[in-house]
């Protein structure tokens, strides 16, 4: 890292401590980072690229640097919150949209652009990628991931690791009491991924609602972001987190033996998250170059080796690439379709139908778990 | 030939290439039409499938509408993949009960026909901007029943149009990539044809290209029926020209022969001349070599005359030539020679007449008639020439004729006496034998009729007939 990408990199984790503080007041549900441009201590008021992501800033980092080489004069700003936050963010402040908009909840995404908020940009990069890694060059796929469980190993004593949602059931129905109020789940009703991945279940499985059954007698625990349940797992708070994005589960098994990832062996949901242009962009050429490295085979190259990421393409290698990805025990990958099927899962009348199944589940619980902040 | 005229060959290829490219074009355009409505009737038949998923997943209980919409109806819709996709249930009371909440242009009116005539529902398709982009929609109408109430609820699915463009595109371009092969294809089998059609006349060339000048026997080269009369004409031509060709080579062969016969006598006469002693017989000798040189010199006078017309024919224009005038001229010039030999003329017309004509020419002509009438002519005897109107024809018609009391000419030979060098058999006058022959050519050049009559007692009348143009003034 040469000096000067050094000391922009210092300046941004300064930035982003102030920032931090300026908006960590315990009401807002989102985090700005800047990402100062090279020359931004001889230009301040250089070109602003503004994005909203739910990725966190660990994953999302590689991908700046990587932008801020190429086009060093650009800054970015980048906003980091829970999706359904960030959608309606982005639909209560027409004024302020951002430029680029990343999140994992395809229905929402896709409802934005089916709604005509995305800009269509044929970016170059898509000749490498799958042909279904678009809708209408408006809403573009970028990675690959599964839909896991992770379990604290501590449960199980004698049992054996569940693979499927079968076997996932008989370790609940086994262990029975022992969970009561220790299995982690996404709130649906405030987790736009939670959702999207709940509802996926609803159309594939018959476990579906033995599983929903399941959570509720056991009074599982709602949380609205992937780290808190991870905590909670880890510290045995919990011990089965249910519908997890793999690429952190996977990271904090790695660091925590005791955190075991699976990918169910009866099938596993893919999620794709997708990136668009805002159609009111205030930059919409640095936003297309933004969409141009995400997804050529450097940007992918970077999510499958810096952001733990599985990339949507199958050319890119990595620790975290496709390849190594299907070298793991799975079921038969379902990726949620990209398309018009996602506006099922934006029906309010679907909506209120599987908040209701749930609400009829989880309210049976005697008490209900406040979710960790 | 200075006009140059257009190709055939051109001509017939700018014709097909028209009526191909006009054939092509009406195909090409109802190509487009009916691609677009394939496009349409099949795109609009998934829109009407999804809102019938949807529908039939619509129920009631206890007054409470239950709406579960089917992945399927999605799926369907997501068979257009570059579509955008809108969608609203309402209830009878229209309240939107999912979906979009503001769609433009919903039928209601329609709908609550519908409703009312209490029959089953159609789809009713209908276009609408919507956020930003031309949209189809089809509205559909689904009734509820329950126990004893009746309740309506409408669905309305939206799709846009890119897929039916793209479909619609494809098809027509399908269409068009046909056409193009087609009309190439069509075009190279036309260029054959005509290429086939015209190679007769091809062959034509070809033969009377090969042939030798002198050649002009009739081309026997096969052509189509269409063709035939062309060769027929061609064939007709040169079979004039040989005629023509064969007449002018008798003409030469005679006229050497008329030439060198005198010539041959005037040899042996001028021989005894100089052999002979008696002053007396002598004497009679020479008058005898002048006679013949003068028959010669008139025979060769003839010949050339008859060079200069053909010559002016083709190079001297008609001009107003005041017909009286040339006649009365001609007899006053010949009367001396006439009263040489006894004869006398008489020129019978009262009227003026200018006809076009060729001056010269027409003089030639009243000469030859004339001398020759008085060549025949009995001593004492008068040649007559006469100038008259005449209706004997459907027109009015100028008649000239020569009468003359001589011998006549009889039935067998007025056919032959126009020939050149012909003589009767039993003709001893003097003479060349072309002068009636030149007369005759000049009277046909002029367009006039000449013919031959007997005179009463006796003789000869030469008539000549000028047709009346209009233009040209005639009195009495």
């Amino acid at each position: 890292m040469s000096t000067r990408g050094w000391l922009s990199g210092l300046l941004a984790v300064l930035l982003w401590l102030v920032n931090s503080l300026v908006f960590a007041d315990g009401t807002s549900q989102s985090t700005h980072v800047i990402f100062p441009s090279a020359s931004f201590h001889t230009k301040p008021q250089g070109a602003v690229l503004s994005v909203y992501g739910a990725l966190n800033r660990q994953a999302i980092t590689p991908l700046f640097k990587a932008y801020q080489n190429k086009y060093p004069d650009v800054s970015i700003h980048y906003t980091e919150a829970n999706t359904r936050y960030l959608y309606e963010q982005f639909l209560s402040q027409p004024t302020s949209r951002p430029d680029v908009m990343l999140s994992p909840a395809m229905d929402l995404q896709f409802k934005l652009a089916n709604d005509g908020y995305a800009l269509a940009y044929e970016s170059p990069s898509l000749e490498g990628l799958p042909q279904d890694s678009h809708w209408r060059h408006e809403l573009f796929g970028f990675t690959y991931e599964p839909i896991v469980t992770a379990i604290n190993t501590d449960i199980l004593a004698a049992e054996t690791m569940p693979q499927s949602r079968e076997q996932l059931l008989n370790l609940i129905r086994n262990k029975n009491h022992l969970l009561d109020d220790k299995i982690g789940l996404f709130d649906i009703q405030r987790s736009g991924l939670g959702y999207l991945a709940w509802a996926y279940d609803g159309q594939q499985s018959r476990s579906y609602g033995r599983l929903l059954e399941a959570f509720g007698t056991h009074q599982a625990r709602l949380y609205t972001d992937t780290s808190a349940m991870l905590n909670a797992l880890l510290k045995g708070h919990i011990f089965i987190a249910y519908n997890l994005v793999g690429a952190y589960s996977y990271q904090w098994s790695q660091q925590y033996p005791w955190i075991k990832t699976l990918m169910p062996t009866d099938y596993t949901t893919i999620i794709r998250r997708t990136a668009f242009i805002s159609r009111d962009a205030q930059q919409p050429i640095l936003a297309k170059r933004f969409i141009d490295l995400l997804l050529s085979p450097e940007g992918q190259h970077i999510l499958a080796n810096q952001s733990g990421i599985t990339p949507i393409s199958t050319q890119v290698n990595g620790p975290y690439s496709r390849d190594e990805l299907s070298k793991l025990p799975h079921g038969i990958f379902r990726p949620i379709p990209l398309g018009l099927e996602l506006l099922i899962q934006t029906d309010d009348a679907k909506k209120r139908l599987i908040y209701h199944e749930w609400d009829n589940a989880m309210l049976s619980a005697p008490n209900p778990v406040p979710s960790m902040p | 030939m200075t006009k140059s005229t257009a190709s055939i060959r051109r001509q017939l290829i700018l014709m097909v290439a028209t009526v191909l490219i006009v054939i092509n074009a009406v195909a090409l355009w109802s190509a487009h039409i009916y691609a677009n409505r394939t496009a349409k009737e099949s795109y609009d038949r998934l829109l009407y499938g999804s809102a019938l998923q949807m529908a039939e997943n619509i129920t009631i209980l206890d007054s409470q509408v239950f709406i579960d919409l089917p992945v399927s109806a999605f799926e369907t819709l997501a068979l257009s993949t570059a579509d955008r996709a809108f969608y609203a249930i309402l209830n009878g009371q229209y309240q939107v009960l999912t979906g979009y909440k503001d769609l433009p242009n919903i039928p209601f009116t329609q709908l609550l026909q519908q409703s009312r005539e209490k029959e089953k529902f159609l789809p009713i398709y209908y276009e609408a901007i919507y956020r930003g982009e031309r949209v189809r929609f089809v509205a559909l109408g689904k009734r509820l029943l329950e126990a004893d109430s009746v309740n309506d609820v409408f669905i309305i699915v939206g799709q846009t149009l890119d897929a039916r463009r793209v479909s619609a595109t494809e098809i027509s371009q399908m269409a068009l990539q046909f056409v193009t092969l087609f009309f190439f294809i069509t075009l190279l089998l036309l260029f054959f044809v005509i290429w086939r059609v015209l190679q007769p006349l091809q062959a034509i060339k070809q033969a009377i290209t090969e042939r030798s000048p002198q050649e002009l026997s009739p081309l026997e080269t096969n052509v189509p029926s269409e063709i035939a009369p062309l060769l027929k004409s061609i064939n007709y031509f040169m079979a004039q020209l040989d005629n023509t060709l064969s007449r002018l080579k008798r003409f030469t062969a005679e006229a050497a022969h008329q030439i060198r016969t005198p010539l041959a006598g005037l040899n042996s006469q001028a021989q005894n001349a100089i052999d002979e002693t008696d002053e007396v017989l002598r004497q009679k000798q020479l008058q005898h070599i002048l006679e013949s040189s003068n028959v010669l010199a008139d025979t060769v006078n003839q010949l050339l005359n008859r060079a200069t017309l053909t010559h002016r024919y083709q190079s001297h224009p008609f001009s107003p030539v005041s017909l009286d005038h040339v006649i009365k001229e001609t007899c006053r010039e010949l009367v001396v020679w006439a009263l040489e030999r006894q004869v006398e003329i008489e020129y019978v017309g009262d009227i003026q007449v200018t006809i076009n004509g060729d001056e010269f020419a027409l003089k030639q002509m009243l000469q030859n008639i004339i001398e020759n009438a008085i060549k025949y002519s009995p001593k004492g005897g008068t040649v007559e020439v006469a100038l008259m109107l005449t209706n004997e024809l459907s027109e009015a018609s100028i008649l000239l004729q020569i009468r003359d009391q001589g011998v006549g000419v009889p039935d067998q030979d007025k056919e032959h006496i126009f020939e050149y060098f012909y003589r009767s058999p039993d003709n001893f006058a003097s003479g060349s034998g072309i002068g009636l022959s030149i007369a005759k050519d000049v009277a046909e050049h002029h367009e006039a009729r000449f013919h031959l009559k007997d005179n009463q007692p006796t003789g000869l009348i030469v008539e000549v007939i000028f047709p009346q143009r209009k233009g040209l003034s005639y009195e009495h």
